[in-house]
């Protein structure tokens, strides 16, 4: 496949998409040749496409271990630094442990989930990239690598199933 | 009145509502919805710009040089002074910490059950969190008196030799806030995100540069929309209980003081219902603008929406009144006589008139008009329903703070609060800045998530069962 080129077939609706990706995989592409771009999100089995794993909440629950760490340093472990007597009140509580320790684990658990994204997404990223403007107009746009001298058959596939346009792409700044 | 009392008629039984009166089963292709919001960032008369310039020049001068005043002047013009050391920059804190909770709490709570009316009002709530936060996290600031030594808060070696003790209420409120005010602005960003990415391929010159950077990079790709998603929903789940948390904590923040008045069991919840109440309110009064004001806005926020909000104001007004009354009846059943002077100075004193205010406004009146469907369709009835709540609820925590303040144990330091001009200035400042920052942000970024639309009304559709055409939905993420 070291002649191949990316085809971009856009589609306005779901279920034409979702045959067009059976089709390309019975001419013979594997999952990894294609990638679907749209406005909104679809559930994988929709377009039956492959399940894509996502790290975000494993890295939240980082966050969060992170997170009642930090408290249990503030609560018990600055009373260690410097001991301040209040009052009577133990130096070592648990109540305030509960709540200092529930804020940081929600502020480690979702600031880390936020940087998820960004990690898994590899944002920001301003290099350019496979994309079709007219997604963010509702269309659906299959990226899919095809062996040069197969285009016409693949283009035609294409129409056949629906497709509004197909034509061959590059990466473009968004 | 004539449209009021037409309101009043029961609407004829069996009556079908028309489904394309709800936004979902309205769709309008893409292209026309993103061009709408499009449109509604770029279209602007001039009426907006005088509003904004006013309240821009009453933010610099009533906020910010008022604010100037007072650090030079110190907190001796200020109206607090024993046994009143909170006033109404408390107040403000609370009032603001409420609108802004209630902001994040009504979106995470309506993406989680996916209520359908959700899809074109969770922006402007998370806007109201963000911009709510920051004029209480002003307030606190207003009310520090030697503002230059904020840091001494933050847990950073320092000369003193000694960290801020975390054991205090003051300082779990300083965390919980900065945790909040971190966490919803995070929340305001993510679902904007692919509505960036919108805008950008809408976009030319110098808002194209702009969207193309904000946007991150996003394509829209299953990576992207899975990523996104997953963070989505750990925010939606988690931002409830830490709501929840945030106003607890700002309630203990009086409840662990052995004050009268103020050491109750029930004013975690209380005051979580509070902001709750105030929120839901002052959240009807911004829809209601938008809708009346910015271009396009009435197909999105319908009267639909005001109706559920209507339903959802009326119940937690209930709920209100319910947790008022515990946190009434226990201190007169008990016989405290400095609780009972408390409650007596509320009823009978100088503010009597704010108290009496406030149950008209938080309770009688919302569950006299709002029962009423049509009621809740009329959009300036429901403005003003809910801008008497917003005004009730800050009666409410000026009782609290000032109000009760007053009783004190030692007699002889009793006085009677009055608010100084500084005060009511800098009150006026923070919701001018609020209102400004609303209408800054209206000409930069969507008000209303095409994209959640969209996805909502790709779930919903109309089918028809026998001679009836109803509504159906199904899931799709």
């Amino acid at each position: 496949m070291s002649d191949a080129t990316t085809l971009l077939a856009l589609f306005q609706d779901v279920d034409p998409a979702a045959d067009a990706i059976e089709k390309l995989r019975e001419m013979g592409l594997s999952n990894d040749q294609m990638n679907v771009v749209s406005g909104i999100p679809f559930q994988e089995e929709i377009l039956g496409r492959p399940i894509v794993r996502t790290h975000v909440p494993r890295i939240a629950l980082g966050g969060a271990i992170a997170g009642f760490a930090i408290a249990v340093f503030l609560i018990w472990g600055v009373p260690l630094l410097y001991p301040l007597y209040v009052g009577g009140q133990p130096m070592f509580p648990i109540p305030p442990l509960l709540v200092l320790g529930f804020e940081l684990i929600m502020l480690g658990m979702l600031t880390s989930a936020f940087l998820g994204v960004f990690i898994d997404s590899r944002f920001p990223s301003y290099e350019p990239a496979l994309y079709a403007p007219e997604v963010s107009d509702g269309k659906i746009a299959l990226f899919f690598d095809c062996p040069a001298d197969k285009q016409v058959k693949f283009k035609e596939a294409m129409k056949s199933l629906g497709a509004e346009s197909v034509r061959m792409v590059e990466a473009q700044e968004l | 009145m004539a449209a009021m009392a037409k309101a009043m008629q029961p609407a004829h039984a069996g009556e079908l509502e028309d489904p394309r009166e709800n936004l979902l089963y309205d769709p309008r292709p893409r292209s026309e919805m993103n061009d709408m919001v499009m449109d509604a960032m770029q279209t602007a008369g001039w009426k907006f710009w005088v509003v904004t310039i006013v309240l821009a020049l009453f933010v610099l001068i009533g906020l910010f040089g008022v604010w100037g005043y007072l650090i030079l002047n110190g907190m001796g013009v200020a109206g607090v002074t024993r046994p009143i050391y909170w006033g109404a920059f408390l107040v403000d804190v609370v009032f603001w910490i409420g609108i802004s909770h209630a902001g994040a709490f009504v979106s995470a709570l309506l993406r989680v059950f996916k209520t359908g009316f959700h899809h074109a009002i969770t922006r402007v709530a998370e806007f109201m969190a963000v911009f709510g936060i920051i004029q209480a996290g002003l307030s606190v600031f207003f009310h520090m008196g030697r503002v230059w030594l904020f840091y001494w808060m933050i847990p950073i070696p320092n000369e003193r030799g000694i960290w801020p003790d975390f054991h205090s209420p003051l300082m779990w409120d300083f965390m919980a806030i900065t945790t909040y005010m971190i966490v919803s602005t995070l929340y305001l960003i993510l679902p904007l995100i692919p509505d960036l990415a919108m805008a950008r391929d809408r976009s030319t010159g110098w808002r194209k540069k702009l969207y193309r950077i904000l946007a991150l990079g996003f394509r829209g790709t299953e990576g992207d929309w899975k990523h996104l998603r997953a963070a989505i929903k750990i925010f939606s789940f988690a931002m409830i209980p830490v709501m929840v948390s945030v106003t607890t904590v700002v309630s203990w923040d009086f409840a662990l003081a052995t004050r009268a008045g103020w050491s109750s069991t029930v004013f975690g919840p209380f005051f979580v219902i509070g902001a709750f109440h105030s929120g839901v309110a002052a959240l009807v009064v911004i829809l209601v603008l938008i809708r009346s004001t910015m271009k396009n806005m009435k197909y999105f926020i319908r009267p639909e929406t005001l109706d559920a909000l209507g339903k959802l104001m009326l119940i937690i007004s209930m709920v209100w009144a319910y947790f008022y009354f515990n946190d009434y009846m226990v201190p007169w059943y008990g016989g405290d006589s400095l609780e009972r002077l408390v409650l007596k100075f509320h009823e009978t004193g100088p503010f009597a008139w704010m108290f009496y205010s406030m149950l008209i406004f938080n309770a009688v009146i919302p569950w006299a008009l709002l029962w009423n469907k049509k009621i809740r369709r009329m959009p300036w009835v429901m403005f003003t329903i809910g801008l008497l709540i917003v005004v009730g609820m800050w009666f409410e925590r000026f009782l609290i703070v000032p109000g009760t303040l007053t009783i004190s144990t030692d007699p002889f330091t009793w006085r009677v609060y009055q608010i100084s001009w500084v005060e009511i200035s800098l009150t006026l400042g923070t919701l001018a800045f609020f209102a400004l920052l609303y209408l800054i942000v209206s000409r930069f970024l969507p008000f209303i998530s095409p994209w959640e639309v969209q996805e909502g009304q790709a779930s919903h559709t109309i089918r028809k069962v026998g001679k009836a055409t109803l509504p159906s939905a199904s899931e799709i993420d």
